[in-house]
């Protein structure tokens, strides 16, 4: 037995906590995973689009709300084959009224984004909180905060969403929100976050419950600690793997919503454009130009498609005993 | 009468009052040429009409507007209730172009009879005539059927010329003493009896006016003049089951679903000169995806074989069906009665300069290129179409308005400059926090309004969109609650006669005003010159006041004049009869028939 297999041994054995934080392990345990990788990859280039984009669109000499007659023939459809792509229009121009379809997308990933993140961070901080006091606390708090829980949950959430929008958006508007597509997205994401961060109270709710009963938590205890080091440096780091998981499946979850919203009508105003709006409006391009639909489609699904093989990633790296690793 | 906003190009509507006014060249030409050429109707094809079969309406609707003849007054239902199910005292021909603007008897044995010049009408009523229980029709029910348009509480949204024209005296503000014969007292109704009056033997009818109105036949075209029997009356639910009078009766009614009309067995053709009722049931199919529609038609599969839609095609499908010669035998491509404009809130966009920038700034162009190019449509110079041979005049419009509808940016920034001095308030609000622009939230509408937006950015001005439901929509910008700048609309005459143009829109009184001009200081002058014309007895001499009017408005801008409107329907292999009917606007749904 050599120096070196000590070395290498020995971690595995004792040494892990000091040489290779349970972090350091879940990122090599990532890194490995080569589809999550290019996942995150695509990920990474649709946020830095979305972030840089009206430089990525100066760069192509393109905007999103500017008429091109010209793309366009006598019955306002694009004027050449695949919704008229040209080097001017690298993937076409909307029917009707010539707008660049690469440019719309650009931006409407930023309507997109910016929904399923802000919807994500509120969601994840109202579920994390509720869910630890819940579990924390148990007894009535947590019998109220549950029953809370059920009771969101029972919600018809998409109706009410869309009975809702017109009312709500003018009180917004009333309180002081900018008009229009502000007091929209602003609606949008209030709403997904009252009825989404049920679904991280109950599972950060069930991971404190677990947690609650071990042994270095009850040592804490018994050392006198108080409820909120008791929280914060006893449940909350332990439960970090789970609510990174439910967040980076959440997110396109709300992206997806987003476009459903605005697909129904209630997401956003004109002449911005989201995903959704694009999807909504070319459905009835799908005879006389179908290459309209296929953009905002396909795109929609990458994006969703590479967030949820990101997340799945994530969840197999820091939670090593579930078994999608075998399958993978 | 009032065109539905379905989408831009939402109605079938129709055609040929322009026939009349702009030669009858009928090369059957589908190309994309803008020009007042009416296009050959492909319906009218030399087939002879056969008996039998089912007719089949696709509808996006909900349901049928009204189907209580007073409160009926959209273009295409007026056509579709009144061939099937109501008569009224006179009728346009049932006949393709410029035939179908003819008056003709229906009801009545002749087209009316004025006398004191036209204060005084009479109508000699048809013998035979019945309803669906085989009772007939009398002069009585005629009388209490427009009694029912004084209700205004009630029989809602139909046309008031009744209220108007006939000599029953009017309160302060305007409104008739006479409140309908649901709350008349008996000297109330007698006043009503007195203008509208029956002979002794039932078989005259009498209308006293409180002016001379040379063309009331016309007006009683309206089914606001078709009969009601008193004991069958329901008030408002008689919307959803009025007794016919015609060919059809109804023989189900679901709304959101379907309307079907089977032949009414005690109609008999000999008292009716004018419907053939050719097919044997008629099934409307409400709620449907325009789309889906559009697709049904060109699958031209089934039953669609005998399906038309009421609602004319989609932009979105208007190269599928006119670049492929598969479709000519089914396809038209038509002007329709209507003008389509852009009101402005005179109180609050109350300065023309303002106005008039928009009207330069604004791509017009790339408008129509939204709603599917020259198939929308010409620009309009006015408020009244060609068609209206009498009162059209080439109006001399805006200098600075480019005629091919491109925006002319620096002509709108000189006119903003200008409207920066004489009215800086106005100024600010156009340049600053913007003017309200309430859209009917359509597809097509949410593409305009990028348009509206996009291109009066260039020339400074701020345009904010609020977007209405679309069913909505008419009855919110015309409550005097609602705070627009701007709203849009479409109008076509009841009859031809600017009178139900000109003083509908913009005299405060009218129907359908959306400018709430009263204010203006142009008001006064407008308004006085308006009730001149109305009262002109020399139709030539009218037509002039009409024509200087038109251009009143043009040089006034209270609203923006948009387009003359075209619509393309296509239906199935399997009807004939397919033209649009120029009073209407749309198919002449009753006399639809299936090829055999």
């Amino acid at each position: 037995m050599s120096n070196t297999d000590l070395a290498t041994r020995e971690p595995q054995v004792f040494g892990a906590v000091e040489s290779k934080s349970p972090g350091r392990l879940a990122w090599e345990r990532f890194r490995r995973d080569r589809v999550a990788v290019i996942a995150s990859f695509v990920v990474l280039f649709f946020v830095c689009i979305a972030l840089l984009a009206p430089l990525v669109c100066k760069a192509l000499g393109i905007n999103p709300l500017t008429l091109d007659r010209k793309a366009l023939n006598d019955y306002g459809l694009p004027n050449g084959p695949f919704g008229a792509i040209s080097r001017k229009h690298l993937l076409g121009v909307e029917p009707g009224t010539g707008r660049d379809i690469l440019a719309r997308l650009i931006y409407g990933a930023r309507v997109s984004l910016l929904v399923g993140f802000v919807s994500t961070l509120l969601t994840t901080v109202i579920g994390v909180v509720l869910g630890i006091v819940a579990g924390y606390r148990r007894g009535k708090i947590d019998a109220i905060i549950s029953r809370f829980t059920d009771l969101t949950l029972a919600f018809p959430s998409l109706l009410l969403i869309i009975a809702l929008t017109r009312p709500f958006t003018q009180r917004l508007e009333s309180f002081g929100v900018p008009e229009g597509n502000p007091a929209r997205l602003t609606y949008i994401v209030l709403v997904l976050s009252l009825f989404g961060w049920v679904y991280v109270a109950r599972i950060v709710r069930g991971q404190t419950l677990a947690l609650r009963e071990r042994e270095f938590v009850e040592a804490a205890r018994a050392s006198g600690a108080g409820h909120w080091h008791m929280v914060f440096k006893e449940l909350l780091p332990n439960i970090w793997a789970p609510i990174i998981v439910i967040v980076s499946l959440s997110l396109p979850g709300y992206v997806a919503v987003e476009s459903t919203l605005s697909f129904l009508g209630v997401g956003l105003l004109p002449p911005d454009a989201s995903w959704g709006v694009m999807l909504g409006d070319s459905v009835k391009y799908y005879r006389a130009d179908p290459a309209y639909l296929f953009v905002p489609g396909v795109a929609l699904i990458v994006l969703v498609l590479a967030f949820n093989v990101m997340g799945d990633g994530l969840r197999d790296a820091l939670d090593p005993k579930s078994d999608r690793q075998q399958l993978g | 009468m009032k065109r539905r906003i379905i989408g831009l190009l939402g109605l079938a509507l129709s055609a040929s009052l322009i026939a009349s006014a702009c030669g009858s060249d009928s090369s059957s030409s589908t190309d994309t040429a803008v020009s007042n050429d009416t296009v050959a109707t492909p319906g009218t094809d030399a087939g002879t009409p056969t008996t039998g079969g089912t007719i089949h309406i696709l509808s996006q609707l909900e349901q049928i507007t009204h189907l209580d003849p007073q409160r009926n007054y959209t273009g295409s239902d007026l056509a579709f209730v009144g061939s099937t199910m109501q008569r009224a005292l006179t009728s346009y021909a049932y006949a393709p172009g410029s035939d179908g603007s003819k008056l003709v008897a229906d009801l009545a044995t002749d087209t009316g009879t004025p006398t004191e010049g036209g204060k005084v009408w009479s109508f000699t009523l048809r013998d035979g005539a019945t309803y669906e229980d085989g009772s007939a029709v009398t002069c009585a029910d005629i009388a209490y059927g427009v009694s029912r348009v004084f209700a205004t509480d009630i029989i809602v949204d139909g046309p008031t010329y009744a209220i108007t024209y006939l000599d029953i005296p009017k309160d302060a503000d305007d409104n008739s003493v006479y409140p309908g014969p649901y709350t008349a007292k008996a000297d109330q109704q007698a006043l009503f009896d007195k203008a509208v009056a029956c002979s002794e033997d039932g078989k005259t009818i009498t209308f006293t006016l409180s002016r001379v109105v040379s063309d009331f036949n016309y007006t009683t075209t309206l089914l606001a003049f078709s009969p009601v029997p008193k004991a069958k009356d329901t008030g408002e639910k008689y919307d959803m089951a009025p007794v016919s009078s015609g060919p059809y009766k109804i023989k189900s009614y679901e709304p959101g679903k379907s309307l079907v009309l089977v032949r009414n067995e005690n109609w008999s053709k000999a008292s009716d000169p004018i419907r053939n009722a050719y097919a044997d049931s008629f099934v409307y199919e409400f709620a449907l995806d325009p789309a889906v529609i559009d697709e049904r038609l060109i699958a031209d599969a089934g039953d669609d074989q005998y399906a038309v839609s009421d609602g004319g095609l989609q932009p979105e499908n208007l190269q599928t069906v006119f670049d492929d010669e598969r479709f000519k035998d089914r396809r038209q491509d038509d002007y329709d009665p209507y003008v389509s404009f852009t009101a402005f809130n005179a109180k609050t966009v109350s300065c023309v300069e303002v106005r008039r920038a928009v009207y330069l700034g604004l791509d017009r162009e790339a408008l129509r290129t939204a709603g599917g190019g020259p198939y929308t449509g010409d620009f309009a110079d006015g408020f009244i179409k060609p068609a209206l041979a009498d009162d059209y005049a080439p109006n001399k419009m805006p200098e600075g308005l480019n005629a091919d509808g491109t925006p002319n940016v620096e002509a709108a920034k000189a006119a903003l400059t200008e409207a920066k001095t004489k009215c800086p308030d106005v100024y600010a609000k156009a340049t600053g926090e913007g003017l309200k622009f309430f859209h009917p939230d359509t597809p097509t509408w949410q593409k305009n309004i990028s348009i509206w937006i996009e291109s009066l950015k260039a020339v400074g001005i701020v345009i904010k969109p609020t977007a209405v439901e679309p069913s909505k929509y008419y009855p919110t910008v015309q409550s005097d609650e609602t705070d627009y700048d701007i709203a849009r609309g479409a109008w076509g005459p009841d009859w031809p006669n600017a009178s139900t143009m000109i003083p509908e829109l913009f005299l405060t009184t009218g129907g359908f005003n959306l400018t709430r001009n009263g204010d203006d200081p142009a008001y006064k002058q407008f308004e006085t010159d308006t009730k001149a014309a109305l009262a002109e007895l020399d139709r030539s001499a009218q037509g002039t006041k009409w024509k200087a009017l038109n251009q009143f408005l043009v040089d006034q801008l209270w609203s923006l004049p948009g387009t003359f409107l075209k619509a393309q329907d296509l239906w199935g292999s399997k009807v004939g009869n397919a033209y649009r009917w120029s009073s209407s606007g749309s198919f002449l749904f009753g006399e639809l028939y299936v090829k055999q």
